[in-house]
This record gives structure tokens, C-alpha cells and sequence, in this order.
């Protein structure tokens, strides 16, 4: 199996483990794993690593989730990657901005790991 | 000044988003539909939600800890927008290192960076779910980033709030209390 090369971005160091531990159990076990602390942070891991897959949380310090993903299309950092959010916001309008800015995939934490499964397998298999 | 903080955070970020979309939604208001908002059914749902999913564990109401402990660990997460104030959760040292043992796997001696990390994540999950249990709130109301504090011989004071609803939880022997402050409601 290939490796599935993947940036985690979430303010909580915790989260991020869990993230990966999702994708693991999820069945990617051949993961290179990249983590960003911030959507500023991303945009930099971005700029030094080609990934396969991003998944960011919205809600972070310095740079959120929706203006990272703004900034990955408007400086066309990762063409074709792509993007999952998962974030604590779970409203309508919260799924329809992040779809607008570019998203893919919306996972609503706390989420399960067949959530995780079902949303970001297809992504990876159709890109 | 922690709740001012974590509120003002709060606002910033739904005014924020404001700028994204969302400006249409200040003309609503939650004051018809408080009785939802304030329901504590709400509370008990968001924390069976997230303890059940993120560390695989039930919890039971219990209305006071069983053991005071000498050092405790706090976390706030500001609501803005629609409703502001706070979702803030509390526990003991050991309950707290019990709880991010159970996110990360991980064993834990004393409260460092990553129990207070997983504490920060627990409480913002717990304000999520608890906003998103009434869709106009999920839709208007903002959450800051988490802000954690620990130590010993500290209280919450707010004063006048609109509503408040605070309830204690046991899983295993482990306590905590989730509080939800609502001091304004548009």
C-alpha cells in the first residue's frame, strides 16, 4: 500500500494524536504524518511537504481552519488534496462555508472512527 | 477576567465570521425558545455524547465529588454571538489525568501540557455539542479557543447570569462538573 502522506492541523497537540490514531484504525496504516498547531503553521508545513490528504480543525489561534483552507487555494499550495474538517461547529451554515472555501469532507467532533472511515476513504480513493 | 477573556474571544470570532456569510443571523433571537436553551437535558446529552465517543466511557450524574482534591484543573470555552458566556469544566487532578489517559493512551503523573490540552479539547467538544442541541444556537453562537487553568482554592463568579446550569458526573471514580453560564441572550 502507498503511503498516504497527511497534514493534521488543530490547535490540541491531543487531538491531532487522536486524528491519527482515527486514520490508523480507519485502516491507513501506511501514514506519513505532518502536524501544524495553527492554519499559519499548515500553510508553512504545506510550503516544505506535498501531502495526499489535509484535515484541519476551524476553530484555532493566529489563522482559523476556513482561512487556511482560503489560503491553500488562493496561494494553490496542494491542487487536487483533499480537505477534511473536523471541527466542534456542527451547523448548516458551518458545513456550507467550509464546502464553499474548498473543503470535501466535514467531520463533526467528538467523531467516531467509522465516521472517519466513511468520509475520508472515498476522498483518498477518488483523487 | 478569565470569563471576560474567553467571551470576548468568543464574539471576536463570531464577528469574524460575520464577515464570511453570516451577518443575516443577528436579527434572530433566541429569547422565545429559552426554555430549549436552558434545557439540562441538553447538558447530559452533550456529555454522554463526547465522553461516549472520545474516551468510551458512560457517565452518571453526581452531584458533588466524592474527595476534594488539593489541586484542580479548569477550562473555559466562550460563547459569543446570539447567547455569550461560558462553557467550563472542572475536575480534580486525578480525574483530569484519568480522562486524558483515556483520550491519548497515554499515562500520566502530573498535570502537564497534554492533560491540560485534552481538558481544553473535552471542554471545547462539551460547548460544541451543547450549542448544536438547539440549531439556531449551532448556527449564531461562536466558541473561543479553550482556555485552561489549574491550581487550588479558586471559584467562578458570574454575576446576574441570564441562566445557569451546573452538574456534576461520575465515570468510574473519576468526577467533574460541567457548568454552563449564560449571562447574555439576544
Amino acid at each position: 500500500m502507498r503511503e498516504i502522506r497527511t497534514l493534521i492541523v488543530d490547535d490540541s497537540s491531543v487531538m491531532r494524536k487522536i486524528v491519527e490514531r482515527a486514520l490508523r484504525q480507519a485502516g491507513l496504516d501506511s501514514l506519513v504524518i505532518h502536524e501544524a498547531g495553527s492554519g499559519t503553521e499548515g500553510l508553512e508545513a504545506l510550503r516544505a511537504n506535498p501531502v495526499d490528504l489535509i484535515l484541519s480543525d476551524i476553530n484555532m489561534p493566529m489563522m482559523d481552519g476556513l482561512e487556511f483552507l482560503r489560503q491553500i487555494r488562493v496561494q494553490n499550495l496542494a491542487p487536487g488534496v483533499p480537505v477534511v474538517m473536523i471541527t466542534t461547529e456542527s451547523s448548516e451554515e458551518h458545513v456550507k462555508q467550509a464546502i464553499q472555501a474548498g473543503a470535501q469532507g466535514y467531520i463533526r467532533k467528538p467523531f467516531t472512527t467509522e465516521q472517519v472511515k466513511e468520509r475520508v476513504l472515498p476522498l483518498l480513493q477518488a483523487a | 477576567m478569565l470569563l471576560n477573556g474567553v467571551r470576548n474571544a468568543a464574539i471576536a470570532r463570531m464577528q469574524s465570521d460575520g464577515k464570511h456569510g453570516m451577518e443575516h443571523t443577528m436579527a434572530l433571537s433566541l429569547r422565545e425558545s429559552v426554555h430549549l436553551v436552558s434545557d439540562p437535558k441538553n447538558l447530559d446529552a452533550s456529555v454522554e455524547e463526547v465522553f461516549h465517543l472520545m474516551l468510551g466511557v458512560r457517565c452518571e450524574r453526581e452531584a458533588e465529588p466524592p474527595v476534594i482534591e488539593p489541586e484542580s484543573v479548569t477550562a473555559v470555552v466562550g460563547f459569543g454571538g446570539l447567547l455569550s458566556g461560558a462553557c467550563v469544566f472542572r475536575s480534580g487532578g486525578s480525574a483530569a489525568m484519568r480522562i486524558a489517559a483515556r483520550m491519548t493512551g497515554m499515562e500520566f503523573t502530573e498535570i502537564d501540557d497534554t492533560v491540560k490540552d485534552g481538558i481544553g479539547e473535552i471542554c471545547n467538544m462539551l460547548a460544541g455539542a451543547w450549542k448544536g442541541k438547539v440549531p439556531d444556537l449551532a448556527a449564531n453562537c461562536g466558541l473561543s479557543v479553550p482556555a485552561v487553568i489549574t491550581g487550588s482554592d479558586y471559584n467562578l463568579h458570574v454575576q446576574a447570569p441570564e441562566f445557569q446550569l451546573r452538574h456534576g458526573y461520575r465515570f468510574e471514580d473519576a468526577w467533574f462538573g460541567v457548568t454552563i453560564v449564560c449571562d447574555g441572550l439576544q
